[in-house]
């Protein structure tokens, strides 16, 4: 088992570049989902701007989709993946609907926790999604968790991807779960969204190595160290770690190297300027992760300017429509607020 | 009907319920090849394998997260805590995460899992081997908590913890493991005790007492000493301490009119200041003497013999408040 972080940015020798098998139907979905995230990320923000979205925090992941869609994109639909605060369109990308996400995000009665719990904590299993909390690191013991129920079960290859940003992986919760995955070498995948800044606290007061990735070597686990703004190098390597993780030879630590373009959430839009460079900020804009696999495409020759819009107009179309569905979604009642504190029905095994 | 110790009903149980239902599996420290610190689950690994009694890493947290996680695919999952001091470290796995999963899955995911193991003093452990946690998890909404404090309640309350859809904290008193015997149903009999109901284990007529666990023993010793002196406890053990069962409760203090709660932990803060408030809001027109209790001292509970003897409540104490209640 190989213990050493591989960077694909510099190693390239031997790495299958799986990103050829996809047709031009899937590079234009890839480029579409790229979107989908940003325009989900804008309308929120201008939602929060407008006074229409009155309750609860929006935190973004305007840079980071590339790893949003990349690691997504090559799962099968019965694995397992467990988001976090700045991946709300994965739960789109794993089979939820966009209304679905905007009533949680509104807090309306329809929503999949009814109201009870805010923007990214929610789940569905029948998707296998797994819910998290705001303890960050804390999902990780609990995949390990969904893979055993695997293991019981005997369907060894479900693959659980579980997301965490750089600041989380110095939790205990990160490292007692990998620790255990790794000892009992469970299929699990964890993608940590290094984008620099833990709310304000930059990575070197979270992560003495000088990768996240190295972080991988104290489980005796591959750890890979990525450019996360490239949509197809997230793909490429995802696509490996599902390889190592689905034949049985334990976890994978992907580090995808990103930047947080925005505030920890958008009440910290002005700080977020001040506790970091102004210049820093500027640079990572120029890696824009739509504009790089956009001109990308364009290179290949299989696509006209025409053919990329900036944005499609049916995806802002469509996530408008699940905003108006959210906002006139009705608000739950009261008395539910009591609901769902204990499951009282049959203690039969399910 | 079988004779065994407390340890061997809980074991008892344990065992059956895995052969019952294939979707129940146990993980912790030491509790494969060697059976655990205690022997609750010897030879469990030579019949279930090694995917379901799982021999976990010094995890709190992680033997904690899985079996949450496990739960919530569908299995039922039993995690045992060498001590339940240890519990400790895996807090929030049980109060953010296992609680609080039903709920903020709007009613999709419940979390049926056992986390159990053995608390209490009285046997030299000193301070993180002596702890009784209860309080902690009373507090909390989505959890239930459960202390028996005789062989065919633990048998009976752990088939029941294993089968409830919610997450269960289950408290083995240590000085019950071995020192107390009793018989227990054949496995055939499918001997359930309902968590959320308290048991009658001694009538009386002058005064009420609550309790739960060991402390159920050491009044059930005071009582046999009182009544020579005219004074007849009735004994309510508890068994499960989340939920309580008020009703039970609030009959008898109508019956004799003052209640002494005991309980093993720190007086502040306990389960007893609980019960205490509720029987004061509902029976105060029935009271004939302030609600007292007896408790460990607000303290630790130290090593030395002399030390936990002074820190822990004893017979003595319970005989004494309750005399003092008799004569009020």
């Amino acid at each position: 088992m190989s213990t050493t972080v591989r960077n694909r940015r510099v190693k390239q020798d031997g790495a299958i570049r799986y990103r050829d098998r996809l047709t031009k139907n899937d590079l234009l979905e890839i480029y579409r989902r790229l979107w989908f995230a940003r325009v989900f990320d804008e309308t929120l923000y201008d939602m929060k701007k407008k006074g229409r979205l009155r309750r609860g925090n929006v935190y973004g992941s305007r840079g980071q989709e590339a790893i949003q869609v990349g690691t997504t994109y090559p799962l099968r639909p019965d694995d397992f993946t467990s988001p976090i605060h700045r991946d709300m369109p994965i739960f789109v990308f794993r089979g939820m609907t966009v209304e679905q996400v905007m009533c949680q995000v509104w807090g309306k009665a329809n929503a999949p926790t009814r109201g009870k719990d805010s923007w990214s904590h929610m789940g569905d299993m029948r998707l296998g999604i797994i819910h998290s909390t705001s303890m960050l690191g804390s999902t990780i013991p609990v995949a390990c968790g969904v893979l055993w129920a695997q293991r019981l079960d005997g369907n060894r290859d479900r693959v659980c991807v579980a997301y965490l940003g750089e600041g989380a992986t110095a939790t205990g919760p990160f490292h007692e779960g990998l620790n255990y995955a790794a000892v009992h070498k469970l299929p699990l995948i964890v993608v940590v969204e290094n984008n620099q800044y833990a709310y304000s606290t930059p990575v070197e007061l979270e992560v003495p190595t000088p990768t996240v990735a190295d972080r991988a070597k104290g489980y005796g686990i591959p750890g890979y160290s990525i450019d996360g703004n490239d949509v197809l190098e997230v793909y490429d390597t995802m696509c490996e770690a599902l390889e190592h993780a689905r034949a049985g030879k334990g976890p994978v630590l992907i580090e995808c190297v990103t930047y947080r373009l925005q505030g920890h959430a958008d009440h910290d839009e002005t700080r977020a300027r001040q506790y970091r460079p102004v210049e820093e900020i500027e640079m990572w804009e120029k890696r824009d992760p739509i504009v790089r696999y956009r001109e990308y495409l364009l290179t290949t020759g299989l696509f006209t300017e025409s053919e990329l819009p900036e944005p499609p107009a049916d995806i802002v179309e469509q996530i408008q429509n699940a905003v108006e569905y959210a906002i006139q979604s009705p608000d739950p009642e009261p008395h539910t607020a009591l609901e769902d504190i204990y499951d009282e029905s049959a203690g039969v095994s399910r | 009907m079988r004779e065994v110790t407390f340890l061997e009903a809980i074991r008892a149980a344990i065992w059956e319920e895995m052969e019952r239902d294939p979707n129940v599996f146990i993980i912790g420290e030491d509790i494969g090849k060697m059976g655990g610190a205690f022997g609750v689950t010897t030879g469990f690994q030579e019949r279930f394998g090694f995917d379901r009694v799982v021999d976990a890493p010094i995890s709190e947290t992680a033997i904690i997260g899985v079996a949450i996680g496990a739960a919530a695919a569908g299995k039922r999952a039993i995690a045992e805590m060498q001590f339940i001091d240890f519990i400790s470290y895996g807090f929030d796995q049980v109060v953010n995460v296992a609680a609080t999963y039903l709920y903020r899955s709007g009613g999709q995911v419940s979390i049926p899992i056992v986390v159990r193991g053995p608390s209490g003093g009285y046997v030299g452990g000193s301070l993180y081997h002596s702890q009784q946690f209860e309080a902690w998890f009373f507090h909390v909404p989505g959890l239930k908590v459960v202390q028996p404090a005789f062989p065919d309640d633990a048998y009976g309350l752990m088939k029941a913890s294993i089968r409830d859809n919610n997450p269960v904290i289950f408290l083995e008193h240590k000085y019950l493991y071995r020192r107390i015997k009793g018989t227990i149903p054949n496995p055939e009999a499918d001997y359930i005790v309902k968590l959320g109901e308290a048991r009658i284990r001694r009538p009386g007529d002058t005064l009420t007492v609550v309790t739960y666990g060991a402390m159920v023993h050491f009044a059930l010793d005071a009582a046999r000493m009182l009544e020579q002196e005219g004074i007849s406890m009735e004994v309510i053990d508890l068994r499960t301490i989340k939920p309580l069962d008020m009703e039970t409760i609030y009959n008898s203090v109508r019956k004799t009119s003052k209640v002494l709660v005991i309980y093993e932990a720190p007086r502040t803060g306990g389960v007893g200041a609980e019960i205490s408030a509720r029987i004061t809001e509902e029976c105060f027109e029935w009271l004939d003497a302030p609600v007292m209790r007896v408790a460990a001292k607000d303290s630790f509970v130290p090593f030395a013999e002399p030390l936990e003897k002074f820190v822990l409540p004893s017979v003595d104490d319970i005989v004494y408040t309750a005399r003092q209640l008799a004569h009020y």
